[in-house]
């Protein structure tokens, strides 16, 4: 199986890392392709480095520019690639412009497209992310959706080969899979979330190899259950003074009340509170700030918070793979279901509804409270790579997009 | 006054943006300027087109010609980019479900500027080919859909997109079709057939384009050799691509055909419309052909597996075949053996004003809210 991946910016990276660690341990042959649509060259590296990414084999070095330049720009690149490689799929990842070139090249080529995190919908079409979304999932062959409500929203719009999964043998710990549906495309299969894979991956080696989770905890003096980790980069929250302050009068008021605040600042929110003479607030004792983290230090940090303050989506996820509660700083979510479980709690951008939801969470005893797989097992990667290697020889033997069930398959994961 | 961008890239596309622009600067608070994107470009797939409809030259051309699929989709991308840019219009509408259809709703929606699709909710429901892709993808994005028959509002219902956006409104080609042949005298219209040597009702008129037919050795020739053979009933004229007719050549078919199996240059627009209108009976694999002898009621054999358009066979006078079974069916069409059919509801050439007055009261509505 020869398998092109395409990403381009932060969170493709990340997601990419996993799956591809499964793709070498098949032996199946896997290209990568960076857009360079993110392409501060610093922050792409530590993440090739710290996440045992192999070096992209083409590297189109596109830049940023309008919208449709850039896909226009990323169309023809990765159609050339496609062309001089002639892959058997190609797997593109999330929802942005590297997501959309990446799905529209191939289909035009009939080489067909695996999406990886399909069927998210924030159902707000003034995003251009929600128009990603939908036109690379109705352009793509598998859909691998992280939720169960991503897949309810595919069927909502007509997708409806979706593949059964199911776990059995999971009170002896061990977890089995199976697959049951037609094999034609488009086949919608609910497969976890990638970025659970890798948060306890990492958590793991952090654990096991003594790269010292105590170490990264006390470079910012902090001991384990003891402090509040904060992040904040949201537009909502930057661009608008006002909310960032009364974030920060939380994260002040928290910090007064004895927890630590550790807050690593996003270059974005740093000069925003510069411009907005905010810095003064971070002034309290208690309140440390670092630069930006790379991703094996937040999953440090994020796992031995006592709770999270935070505006990104990942981190909210995050909070929960960990067992940590979670405060969110804006006024809705993708993560609807961690708010209706109570493990997380929207606040919005306002000093004394985050204060609350802060203290409620406090008093309560999270560690007995339960913890549903929403985002599915810890092995998403493994379950697309084994799709995808089925899809690829289904195609070679010439039975794929002929009528039949695949027939159970257990997985072992 | 609401500013519309009408998007057209291909020959497919003219026809139906056509009755929408008239329609629109009859309509006054709309102001609707014409974008070819020149995906086709030579003068009769495109120049003659808009000399036969009477339509200004396009207010901007972009010129972005062929290419692969992703290059010409890419420069499509820039260069309307740049136009969305300059030009900022209340609506953009494309049509049917050519590159331009996809790549321009696509970078509107991009620019979170609202997208009208004519023709909306077909599905041939056959992923290889590229069309069915083009149509998912702009349906799935579009904010108003403008379907030609029921089938179609079916299709989106079934993909989860809200009726509140879908306006059955009929088919806008019959609209052109209409409009052109009303404008052509009867005796005019007599002297286009006789120029290919045609007598009225006595003649089988054939356009295949698709890969699937003309692309593949063995298939063009079976095809060429059936039609020679049909040529000895009743004598068939056949206006060929320009990539059709190198791929006769490079495929070293040209053997001896008869006489009365012409291939012909390609027909402009005026010309075709008569063509079908006085032919005995209709061989194809265009979409829009299928409909247009619906609405002539004549005898039509679509060489496909599988049709966007079922209604044509439903209710028309289309049938799908093979190669197997398209010497039956001509036969029987000879014999006179052929469903009567019916023009499908709202096929009627009003087409065009029905989509206008939606359009209006979209932008008014629109207009309301502050952006």
């Amino acid at each position: 199986m020869k398998v092109l991946s395409i990403v381009g910016a932060r969170p493709q990276f990340i997601k990419a890392a996993v799956v591809s660690q499964q793709m070498r341990q098949v032996g199946a042959k896997e290209l990568l392709l960076h857009t360079g649509q993110h392409y501060d060259f610093n922050m792409s590296e530590v993440f090739f480095r710290e996440l045992d990414l192999p070096q992209p084999d083409y590297y189109l070095g596109i830049g940023s520019g309008r919208h449709g330049e850039q896909t226009a720009r990323m169309l023809t690149g990765i159609e050339e690639v496609l062309l001089q490689e002639d892959p058997d799929l190609v797997v593109v990842y999330g929802d942005t412009n590297t997501t959309l070139a990446g799905a529209l090249a191939p289909v035009k080529l009939h080489i067909p497209v695996a999406h990886v995190e399909a069927g998210l919908r924030s159902y707000n079409r003034q995003m251009p992310e929600e128009i990603n979304r939908i036109v690379v999932d109705h352009c793509s062959d598998l859909l691998f959706c992280p939720t169960q409500t991503a897949v309810e929203n595919l069927q909502r719009e007509g997708f409806q080969n979706v593949g059964r999964a199911g776990h059995s043998d999971t009170a002896s710990g061990r977890c089995s899979w199976f697959l049951d549906q037609q094999r034609q495309a488009p086949l919608v299969i609910n497969v976890g979330d990638v970025m659970l894979d890798l948060a306890r991956q990492v958590n793991e080696r952090l654990q096991r190899e003594g790269w010292g989770k105590t170490d990264i905890l006390g470079r910012y003096g902090l001991a384990p259950r003891e402090y509040v980790l904060t992040t904040i980069h949201r537009a909502s929250n930057t661009d608008e003074p006002e909310n960032l302050r009364r974030i920060l009068e939380a994260m002040r008021q928290i910090a007064q009340r004895g927890l630590k605040v550790l807050f690593p600042v996003h270059p974005r929110t740093r000069k925003a509170m510069e411009k907005a003479d905010l810095l003064p607030l971070l002034d309290t004792a208690g309140i440390i700030t670092s630069e930006p983290v790379s991703y094996v230090e937040m999953i440090a940090l994020e796992s031995e918070a006592r709770l999270l303050l935070t505006d990104s989506g990942g981190v909210q996820k995050e909070a929960y793979f960990f067992g940590v509660p979670c405060v969110v700083a804006r006024g809705e979510t993708e993560w609807i279901e961690l708010i209706q479980i109570g493990w997380n709690r929207l606040a919005g951008p306002r000093t004394e509804a985050i204060l609350a939801a802060a203290e409620t969470i406090l008093r309560e005893d999270f560690a007995h409270k339960p913890r549903p797989d929403y985002y599915g097992t810890g092995h998403a990667a493994a379950r697309i790579v084994t799709v995808l290697s089925w899809f690829a020889e289904g195609r070679q033997q010439g039975v794929w997009g002929q009528s039949g069930q695949w027939g159970q398959s257990l997985i072992s994961d | 006054m609401a500013k519309v961008l009408l998007v057209v890239g291909a020959r497919p596309n003219f026809m139906k943006m056509a009755p929408l622009y008239f329609a629109m600067v009859k309509a006054q608070p709309l102001e609707p300027l014409i974008v070819h994107t020149g995906q086709h470009y030579d003068y009769v797939m495109s120049q003659a087109f808009f000399e036969d409809l009477e339509l200004p030259q396009p207010h901007h051309f972009l010129g972005t010609g062929s290419g692969s699929h992703a290059e010409q989709t890419a420069r499509i991308m820039v260069e309307f980019e740049k136009v969305l840019l300059a030009e900022k219009p209340n609506l953009v509408v494309v049509f049917g479900d050519v590159n331009s259809t996809l790549a321009c709703s696509v970078t509107a929606k991009k620019l979170l500027i609202p997208v009208a699709h004519v023709e909306a909710g077909l599905r041939s429901f056959d992923e290889t080919m590229p069309e069915e892709i083009n149509r998912r993808v702009t349906d799935v994005v579009s904010d108003l859909l403008f379907t030609p028959s029921p089938d179609g509002d079916e299709n989106l219902r079934r993909e989860g997109i809200p009726l509140s956006k879908v306006y059955r409104v009929g088919n806008i080609m019959i609209d052109s079709l209409i409009s052109i042949l009303n404008r052509i005298e009867p005796s005019q219209q007599e002297q286009i057939v006789q120029r290919y040597g045609l007598t009225t009702r006595n003649y089988v008129l054939v356009t295949l384009h698709r890969p699937s037919n003309v692309d593949e050795k063995d298939s063009l020739e079976q095809i060429l050799m059936y039609l020679n053979r049909l040529a000895a009933q009743v004598p068939v004229v056949f206006p060929v691509h320009p990539r059709t007719r190198k791929n006769i050549e490079a495929f070293g078919i040209e053997a001896s055909f008869r006489d009365a199996f012409r291939i012909v240059e390609p027909v402009r627009y005026r010309e075709f419309l008569t063509l079908e209108n006085h032919a005995r009976f209709i061989i194809t694999d265009s979409g829009g052909i299928q409909e247009e002898a619906t609405y002539l009621g004549l005898p039509c054999l679509t060489l496909r597996p599988n049709t966007e358009r079922p209604i044509t066979i439903t209710e028309g006078t289309n049938e799908l075949v093979d190669m197997s079974n398209i010497e039956e069916y001509s036969s029987r069409i000879l014999a006179g053996h052929w469903k009567q059919g019916q023009v499908p509801a709202l096929w009627d050439g009003r087409t065009a004003e029905r989509i206008t007055e939606v359009i209006q009261d979209y932008c008014s509505a629109a207009k309301t809210v502050p952006s």
